[in-house]
């Protein structure tokens, strides 16, 4: 790793190619953000309109929506940030559902499949959230292409819960002392 | 690399260390092989997020069965292996474990008796230190008192003790390889709960505090992201093995060695041997069709709970305060069977595959804030922890999918057997019962999970019915050993890290007496 991309170095912006971000990746939060791949924590990537690498925009406008539904606070987190960050990391990417039956090279197409049926059951369901949610929870929505609705749900919760409340603010918000060894970095 | 060396070790884990220190500082010239990146202690970063750096992340392993094995979790990548991130629950086998087929006409018995371990018991926990109280814990066999006294108790113990206490049962200390005290130059717990994520420390006993800079400083060569891919017969003699072949850099690349140990945890070290068969011979271990076979796991479940009292649930450490092992010697329970221990209120976090919000996916909106925030001072949690049975159609087989490096990856399948299954069930209810007596108003329980990896290479004196000898040499070679939890022949109810590091100390005694 060059010393551009060292851990912990203090940059707001700064230039690489689309290599270099794949292979700085796994240490800092490198988020596209006009034309320049810029160092943010998720919430500030999603502030700052980033461009997404993996996730369309209609699958970030779902996974936002049920992301906040399921965890209050998600969106502005920027789950949909750090999903989409998450799957363009490869191999090194540590979304949850690693632990689950979903190794990083299958994420990808994991996350897309389910989240288009999300965009369609939204969509069907005219916006209603939380009946798509119940639907999800019980595999009732039809069409559901991709991991079972369930299972999906589960992990999304899973994800949002990252953002929201597995950071220093996060446990801060509901009084837990963090007390690291060694603080994480934000910019996951 | 050319130069020859006396031991080659594939793994750096807790019995790959071991092994290196132990034979490096009897004068061995000793690789040792790790298909994982380089780690050091300041790599472990207090975060459940960074935490899943630690752990296996590829597609090599699937997985089917009633109750699949967990690998991705339960593994480890990188110097120090899955002990890196292990809890730190250091417990020997109690002696009726090794004999569960002669006792009860189940599973497998062990080559060995507790009292061939015990004294590697006794050398490992006094070179890592465990705290503990050996009087006071219930089933212990004979052996040295533990060397530091047992950690304390905070308020989740307290309040979860109560529970036993009207039921009549004994919450003890657990033996932790913790240290309570400063011990051999590493420091005290500071009781954060941050074991999931690796301890940075040195206060809990993983391979990169205890046995790497030993080994280091005996003059081991280490390589990373060195991946054994299989090891090399001799063309003049079957039963030598002369080294082996590990990808590295994109290349292929032969470390020959006058003994070779394969320590790569459970799925990976069968792994390898399976991928060693050649047009002519059957993989080592492998001509009864024994390699891969009895591969367990534990079915463990969390239980939770919600107290009026205050419980602090983030003080302490990941792997619990409190041990109840009052059931464990009754196996034979009719319809149920097996050993099972409660682990008792574990340091949790908010997040990730244990915590709290995870385990109640019900919980959503505007109504997960404030139970959040119960949960964060008023939640009790305990482990669950049940015997495997081994059996034989349980197994690891290489599979049609290569990794990325092209190298064939396994199949694995696991299946529980009924009575594992009712003791489980028995054992959750009961431990859902222990909690209302503890007072909880609110009382769930996870599923059923994996928790540990053994098997695949058990050990015994049958070659029928085994893969390698007493002392995890594969039969049918000279000079070929695999250490770790893939000898187990059963798995009591015990959490495998200090055994597998007893069984580790005794071959490397074999391996420095069999040249003086």
């Amino acid at each position: 790793m060059s010393d551009t991309f060292a851990a912990g170095k203090s940059v707001d912006a700064v230039q690489c190619d689309r290599r270099q971000f794949l292979r700085s990746g796994t240490a800092l939060g490198l988020f596209l953000v006009a034309g320049t791949w810029v160092a943010l924590t998720p919430a500030q990537a999603r502030e700052k309109k980033f461009t997404a690498q993996v996730l369309t925009s209609s699958q970030i406008g779902a996974c936002e929506q049920l992301g906040d539904a399921l965890v209050p606070g998600a969106a502005v987190a920027g789950i949909a940030a750090y999903i989409d960050s998450q799957l363009a990391k490869g191999t090194d990417s540590l979304l949850m559902a690693r632990y689950l039956g979903a190794p990083p090279n299958v994420q990808p197409g994991f996350y897309g499949a389910a989240l288009d049926s999300a965009v369609s059951a939204l969509d069907a369901a005219k916006g209603d959230v939380e009946s798509v949610l119940d639907a999800m929870g019980s595999d009732s929505i039809e069409g559901w292409q991709g991991p079972p609705a369930s299972f999906f749900s589960f992990l999304l919760r899973a994800d949002a819960l990252d953002v929201v409340y597995g950071t220093e603010k996060g446990f801060a918000e509901l009084a837990i002392p963090y007390m690291a060894h060694i603080r994480p970095e934000e910019r996951w | 690399m050319d130069t020859q060396f006396d031991t080659v070790i594939v793994g750096a884990g807790a019995a790959g260390l071991l092994m290196a220190t132990r034979l490096a500082e009897a004068g061995q010239n000793v690789a040792v092989l790790e298909a994982g990146p380089e780690r050091k202690l300041n790599d472990l970063v207090s975060s459940q997020i960074w935490a899943r750096k630690l752990k296996w992340a590829d597609t090599s392993v699937a997985e089917a069965g009633n109750h699949a094995i967990g690998h991705a979790f339960n593994s480890g990548s990188g110097t120090g292996g899955s002990a890196v991130h292990h809890y730190g629950v250091w417990l020997r086998l109690r002696e009726n474990d090794f004999s569960v087929a002669s006792d009860h006409g189940v599973g497998l018995d062990w080559p060995i008796d507790y009292d061939t371990l015990r004294p590697h018991y006794d050398r490992v926990q006094r070179e890592i230190g465990i705290s503990g109280d050996a009087e006071a814990e219930i089933g212990r066999p004979p052996g040295d008192p533990y060397p530091l006294p047992p950690l304390p108790v905070f308020s989740q113990g307290r309040v979860l003790q109560k529970g036993f206490e009207k039921a009549g049962l004994t919450a003890m200390p657990v033996p932790m390889a913790i240290n309570s005290q400063p011990y051999q130059g590493r420091r005290a717990c500071l009781y954060d709960g941050w074991c999931d994520a690796g301890c940075p420390i040195g206060a809990l006993a993983n391979p990169l505090a205890v046995w790497l800079p030993r080994a280091q400083a005996a003059g081991i060569t280490l390589l990373h992201n060195a991946k054994v891919v299989r090891v090399l017969r001799s063309s003049t003699k079957q039963s030598r093995i002369t080294g082996v072949d590990y990808l590295s850099g994109g290349e292929t690349h032969t470390i020959k060695a006058r003994d070779i140990v394969i320590a790569a945890f459970t799925v990976q070290s069968t792994r390898i041997l399976l991928n060693s068969k050649t047009d002519s011979l059957p993989a080592p271990g492998n001509r009864e069709d024994q390699l891969g076979r009895y591969l367990t796991t534990h079915p463990a479940a969390t239980v939770f709970g919600l107290f009026e009292e205050e419980t602090l649930p983030h003080q302490g450490v990941t792997g619990g305060q409190l041990l109840c092992h009052d059931h464990y010697a009754e196996k034979d329970q009719g319809d149920a069977f097996g050993s099972s221990q409660w682990i008792i209120a574990n340091a949790i976090k908010p997040n990730d595959l244990l915590g709290y919000g995870t385990s109640r996916p019900d919980i959503r909106g505007p109504a997960l804030k404030p139970w959040l925030e119960r949960a964060a001072r008023h939640l009790g949690n305990m482990t669950l922890v049940t015997e495997d049975i081994a059996q034989a159609d349980n197994r690891i087989t290489l599979s049609e999918n290569r990794d990325a490096d092209g190298v064939p990856g396994v199949s694995t399948i696991h299946n529980l057997r009924p009575e594992t299954i009712a003791l489980w069930e028995r054992r959750v209810k009961e431990g859902k019962k222990l909690f209302e007596l503890a007072g909880a108003d609110e009382v769930w329980n996870g599923p059923r999970a994996p928790m540990h990896i053994m098997g695949g290479t058990v050990m015994g004196n049958d070659e029928s019915a085994s893969v390698t000898d007493h002392m995890g040499r594969v039969h049918d070679t000279d000079n070929l050993y695999v250490a770790g939890p893939s000898l187990f022949p059963s798995t009591g109810a015990v959490n495998p890290t200090f055994t597998l590091s007893a069984l580790a100390s005794r071959q490397a005694d074999h391996l420095i007496r069999k040249y003086s």
